[in-house]
């Protein structure tokens, strides 16, 4: 019984998040091919030097990126092509939109994961302690940090931390290493500052909000009764109260990772020269190639859409009370 | 050609390539290298103007393409410093029948495809024939290759000789033509074949993706482009030119890709990466540092200021005598010293002083010295009816009617320093009167807002040059930008200064400029003492009618690991790379 | 949970009463929170500053480059000209003078000058982009929980298509093509930022929509409008108010990382193009890039603690 519901739910959540997902490649897709700029904008200088006649030239770089061609026409090719699986041709990278992302998606990956685990794992185990010492001076004092941590614009504090750490100090190098194989300490290394950089404003809301949410429990009748039950304190916070916590916390940290994913990511790999799937997209739209902007955009809504369906069916296994119609 | 990208990269978009810190290596030949070189190392070349397009070149419209393909693979020739030749894959010069129509050109026998076999005058010829000259590839620099016979526009033709030698044919007389050919650089004719007539399988074939048929051609051989990241290039044992002296001696060469300048040269500092540029800022600090040595070497690249002279533009500009009076009053020195600190030199024309045509005869030299007077310049526009005398005596330049002189000055955002000069122009102004509105705009909204025309109220397409009654869809008086001037070729530049120039958005228009420009692509400037006539003539020419005020030519600065040996600054430093090595 | 919706909703019903005795009572409430205090006294220094500033700084666009890059009073730095003729470098040490006392850019342009008109610019962003966010955010929340059925359903979908949409991508990729004037961003992100809003408030209508003084304001004959600007809107302002103190710092940082990459509207000196700038001269003139770090810091963190405060001043269940 609790089985049927929950897969009519699964594929009611699919359709609608295929659904979504149309939408958001027609926007975007759009919103790529109205603007007034065109792929030829950055040749002018160079065809200007060589004492030629920019129309012709105009014409045969615009002709290779196929917008000599009806946008209603490309946009009916493009959907045709995806759903025979092609992502066509990336031209400003010249290599299969597909092989592109494959290359790249790591770089983001690794930096997504590690700054979500340093941030979620730091900021947790801060938010209980000052839950459980609430109105101590250390309470205070990270109570404030964490609003530092989250007024802070990333990409200037990435850069600070690039000029003390690698400039002054010379403890890392000035940019991130590609060559480095993905499970080094290295690598780890590597990714250091990177991962404070974008884990920073994640880890001070992570301890805001566990803090927020083991106070909401920590008042709550059945901590009282575990306590009088003469339950050790550890025990009580550890497995009554935390677990409680546990449920809005999830949601809270699935959510910011979309945010996360396109916003601070991008401007973390900016910062530190790591050539991932943020890098890639914003130059696919400063070099007008549409099939990779289309396609970044895309999967990595499919990625958001999938993380909260995944939350929402676990919650029904975490909370059994939970129903979604 | 991948040369005269690199001239270009650094020159046209000099302005904006101060950001950029993109350099492209040339190389040389025949510099015997010292006995005991051993091949060691990993040269890593910081780069920060965004990554290449594609190394299947022939598809390429942007310099950086060429010069990734560039260490792989030979051109016909390239120039030391001094802009002398130095032959690469050609085994004797260039030779130019005495009419100038013919060229003759004789390759190496030693070079070898990937498979083995024999680069061929026929891969030469079928590369232009079958490739950039067919329809079907759209290869988008044909307009070199082609020339007007009676109006029409055709191709050259060339015609393979025997093995090693072939010939290229023209109807009509272009002196210049021979600088063309020394870039050419071939495809492999038993790959290309197989892509024939289909564009699209062409561009995506495996072979010129991954450059894997470029044989002994180049220094190095093509091992890793991870994009947005790094370019990485590895030792070519075969290279023809390092037979002899074990060249090149470095185990890999690496482009190496920053989001920012900052970072770029924080990498410099800190000695994770051998080369990049310096900015002008940095200069002084990195010349300080023990393990770092800076080369400041000139560039062809310069910045202008257009002055409009089309219907749109402030009215006075159309006259010569408000041109140069506006340009007396603005100090050239101070754009130097003050903001490029140094690092360039006053501009009064438009062949660079890296050039072998360069000449300082006769000069009109406005904006320095005596000819930079706010007073003598207000006093002519007053005199030609541009201004009122003030009750203390002193001149507030105005238009014909006596009201404010309110101009538009136009510049591309991202170029810091282009941006100092914009401010510091619009102060200059300011002091006769005059006052500036600076619209700092994006690279495509110059273009399509400003620097294309039209003929307003026809059908026409908006282009660069319309003809003269053809005006912008917005109005501005002044345009800043970077220019440049092939120093081997400086006919090319009829493109800004001739009345149908491609690029003359400035509606620039004046007889005698026409007729010297026709006259430098002539026969008789097969003469070079002709030439250098026509040149010097031209040179004074502009200097004289302003037809847009030339600013300053700049000065890069290259900053190396101290342990980088064998380098000889200068205007193409890169020119013998394959030579360089690690102490 | 339940409980903690009784309360707030009894606290919001007084607000017909006496709105003056409970804005006091709120206020009371926020006083005790000392960082808040703190937040809304530097926003009310800054809104000072930003609209009095300016009449006694110097003209922030007047540049001066014979005074270029002055560090800021109590600093000394070497400044260095190369002549090409004797291949040397001409040094000179510039100390910081009151004339400028946060020093000078690259242009010589007065730094604290262009901090006070960026502080005006930031500011504006920050309140005109979150209004037009706010606005339509409330519009859509209300109108969804009010009417239902397929309309709700429809404006949710829609909800959900713009939250899942990459906020920063899009900014991105409208700037990117619409061109980068401030106007467009401030609209842009207004465009883009209001689906937390309208989800938040259609909640909080939708569980107002069935309480007894809704109820009775529509027994007793009250037009669909009036029961919406009478009773519902002034019900969920609290609310309104803590969003939107708490989105105006994410819209600041958005135009300022716009800026970062490039993409801000370089006519206009907000912070964020001031930060851009300092980037290109980080180890020449620190203080460029250090100085609207800091206000764009402080400012973001004041209205972090004013939302917080005020967020647990309007929910009595909240802890401080």
């Amino acid at each position: 019984m609790r089985k049927g519901w929950l897969r009519d739910y699964i594929l009611k959540r699919l359709l609608y998040s295929l659904i979504i997902a149309w939408g958001i490649l027609t926007v975007t897709f759009i919103l790529v091919r109205v603007g007034p700029s065109s792929p030829a904008d950055k040749y002018l200088a160079n065809i200007a030097a060589r004492g030629q006649d920019p129309s012709q030239v105009i014409a045969a770089i615009e002709a290779r990126y196929g917008l000599d061609k009806p946008v209603l026409q490309q946009y009916g090719e493009y959907i045709f092509n995806l759903l025979r699986g092609n992502w066509g041709w990336s031209l400003s990278t010249s290599m299969p939109v597909i092989e592109l992302i494959k290359h790249h998606w790591i770089y983001s990956f690794q930096l997504i994961l590690l700054s979500s685990l340093f941030a979620a794992i730091i900021g947790i185990l801060i938010g209980i302690y000052s839950a459980v010492k609430q109105y101590t001076k250390a309470d205070y004092a990270f109570t404030f940090l964490s609003f530092i941590g989250i007024s802070i614009p990333n990409f200037w504090l990435g850069v600070m931390l690039i000029l003390v750490f690698s400039v002054k100090l010379g403890l890392f190098k000035t940019y991130y290493d590609t060559t480095l194989p993905l499970f080094s300490l290295a690598n780890l290394k590597a990714l250091t500052l990177p991962v404070i950089t974008l884990g920073t404003g994640m880890l001070a809301a992570y301890v805001r909000y566990t803090r927020s949410a083991m106070l909401d429990n920590l008042r709550k009748p059945f901590v009282t009764t575990a306590r009088a039950k003469g339950l050790p304190e550890h025990i009580v916070i550890g497995k009554h109260v935390f677990r409680n916590a546990l449920l809005p916390l999830v949601t809270i940290i699935m959510f910011d990772l979309g945010s996360i994913v396109f916003g601070g990511a991008y401007l973390t790999e900016i910062v530190f020269g790591i050539p991932g799937l943020g890098q890639v997209s914003f130059n696919a739209i400063f070099a007008n190639d549409y099939p990779v902007v289309v396609a970044i955009t895309l999967i990595g809504t499919l990625v958001v859409l999938l993380v909260n369906l995944v939350t929402d069916i676990a919650y029904t296994y975490l909370d059994p009370r939970i129903r979604y119609e | 050609m991948k040369k005269k990208a690199a001239i270009i990269a650094c020159a046209a978009l000099a302005v904006i390539c101060l950001v950029s810190g993109g350099v492209y290596l040339a190389r040389t030949a025949g510099v015997k290298a010292p006995g005991e070189i051993k091949v060691k190392g990993i040269f890593i070349e910081g780069q920060s103007g965004g990554d290449a397009e594609t190394l299947n070149w022939i598809l390429a419209a942007d310099a950086t393409s060429f010069s990734y393909v560039g260490h792989t693979l030979d051109s016909l020739a390239t120039y030391d410093n001094d802009f002398n030749i130095q032959l690469r894959c050609l085994a004797k010069d260039i030779e130019v029948s005495p009419d100038g129509l013919v060229y003759t050109l004789t390759i190496r026998d030693d070079l070898r495809w990937s498979n083995g076999s024999p680069v061929t005058a026929e891969d030469y010829v079928y590369t232009l024939k079958n490739l950039m000259f067919s329809d079907w590839l759209n290869y988008p620099y044909k307009g070199d290759w082609q020339e007007e016979v009676n109006g029409e526009k055709v191709f050259v033709t060339p015609e393979v000789v025997n093995e090693t030698t072939f010939t290229i044919t023209r109807k009509t007389v272009y002196p210049e033509f021979v600088y063309t050919l020394y870039d050419l650089t071939p495809y492999p004719k038993y790959i290309a074949q197989k892509y024939e007539g289909d564009a699209e399988a062409f561009m995506r074939a495996p072979e010129f993706n991954n450059l894997s048929y470029t044989g002994n051609l180049g220094p190095y051989r093509f091992k890793e482009w991870n994009r947005n990241d790094r370019f990485v290039v590895e030792r070519n044992p075969d290279y023809y030119l390092g037979k002899d002296v074990g060249a090149p001696y470095f185990e890999q060469y690496i482009i190496k890709l920053f989001g920012t300048s900052a970072t770029r040269q924080a990498a410099l500092e800190a000695g994770d990466i051998t080369y990049t540029s310096i900015e002008p800022e940095q200069v002084i600090k990195f010349k300080g540092l023990r393990h770092i040595k800076v080369y400041t070497v000139p560039t062809s690249g310069y910045t202008i200021l257009a002055y409009n002279q089309r219907a749109n533009g402030w009215e006075g500009l159309k006259h010569k005598e408000v041109r140069q009076a506006l340009s007396m009053a603005i100090n050239k020195y101070g754009i130097t010293q003050n903001i490029l600190l140094g690092f360039a030199e006053p501009a009064f024309s438009f062949i660079p002083k890296v050039s072998p045509w360069y000449t300082e005869e006769g000069i009109v030299k406005y904006g320095v010295d005596a000819l930079y007077d706010k007073q003598k310049a207000a006093e002519i526009l007053y005199q030609l009816g541009y201004g009122v005398r003030q009750a203390d005596g002193s001149i507030k330049v105005t238009d014909k009617d006596g009201k404010l002189l309110q101009l538009v000055l136009v510049v591309n955002v991202g170029s810091k320093p282009a941006e100092d000069m914009a401010f510091f122009i619009r102060k200059e102004l300011l002091s006769l009167g005059i006052e500036t509105e600076i619209k700092l705009v994006p690279w495509p909204t110059l273009l399509r807002g400003y620097v294309m025309n039209a003929v307003p109220g026809s059908k026409q397409e908006p282009a660069y040059n319309n003809g003269p009654e053809a005006v912008s869809q917005e109005r501005w008086d002044f345009i800043l930008m970077g220019f440049g001037t092939d120093p081997l070729a400086p006919s090319g530049s009829h493109v800004f200064f001739t009345t149908d120039g491609g690029l003359n958005f400035m509606g620039f228009s004046n007889p005698k400029v026409d007729e010297l420009f026709a006259r430098a692509k002539s026969k008789e400037a097969l003469d070079k003492t002709v030439r250098q006539q026509v040149y010097a003539q031209l040179s004074r020419l502009l200097s004289e009618e302003q037809p847009v005020n030339f600013l300053a030519f700049h000065r890069a600065n290259r900053g190396f690991q101290k342990n980088v040996m064998g380098i000889e600054p200068g205007v193409n430093m890169g020119y013998n790379y394959h030579l360089w090595y690690f102490e | 949970m339940n409980e903690r919706k009784e309360t707030a909703g009894k606290d919001r019903a007084a607000f017909h009463g006496g709105g003056f005795r409970l804005a006091s009572y709120y206020w009371q409430r926020m006083a005790r929170n000392r960082l808040a205090i703190f937040g809304l006294a530097f926003i009310i220094f800054l809104a000072l500053v930003a609209i009095a500033g300016p009449f006694f700084t110097p003209d922030p666009t007047e540049v001066d480059f014979e005074a270029k890059n002055m560090p800021p009073v109590g600093f000394t730095i070497t400044q260095s000209v190369y002549d090409i003729k004797t291949d040397q470098f001409i040094t000179t040490r510039v100390s910081g003078t009151w004339k400028h006392p946060l020093g000078t850019d690259r242009k010589g342009r007065d730094m604290l000058a262009m901090i006070v008109s960026g502080a005006r610019v930031s500011l504006q962003v920050g309140l005109l982009a979150t209004g037009i966010a706010i606005i339509i955010g409330t519009i859509i929340g209300v109108m969804s929980a009010y009417l239902g059925g397929w309309i709700d359903n429809a404006l949710m979908r829609f909800t959900d298509v713009m939250m899942t949409f990459p906020f920063f991508l899009l900014l991105v990729l409208i700037v990117f093509i619409f061109g980068p004037s401030l106007a467009f961003i401030v609209l842009a992100i207004g465009l883009t930022g209001w689906t937390g809003t309208a989800r938040l408030v259609r909640s909080e209508s939708l569980s107002l929509r069935t309480r007894e003084f809704v109820m009775a304001a529509k027994a007793l004959g009250a037009s669909d409008g009036r029961v919406v600007f009478r009773h519902l809107i002034p019900n969920v302002i609290s609310l309104i108010i803590v969003i939107a103190t708490l989105s105006i710092p994410g819209v600041i940082l958005a135009e300022a990382a716009l800026s970062f990459i490039g993409l801000g509207d370089p006519t206009v000196p907000s912070w964020g193009i001031i930060l851009e700038e300092g980037q290109h001269s980080l180890t020449t003139a620190w203080w460029v890039a250090v100085e609207p770090g800091i206000m764009l810091l402080l400012t973001v963190l004041a209205f972090n603690f004013l939302g917080d405060g005020l967020r647990d001043a309007f929910d009595p269940k909240s802890n401080v």
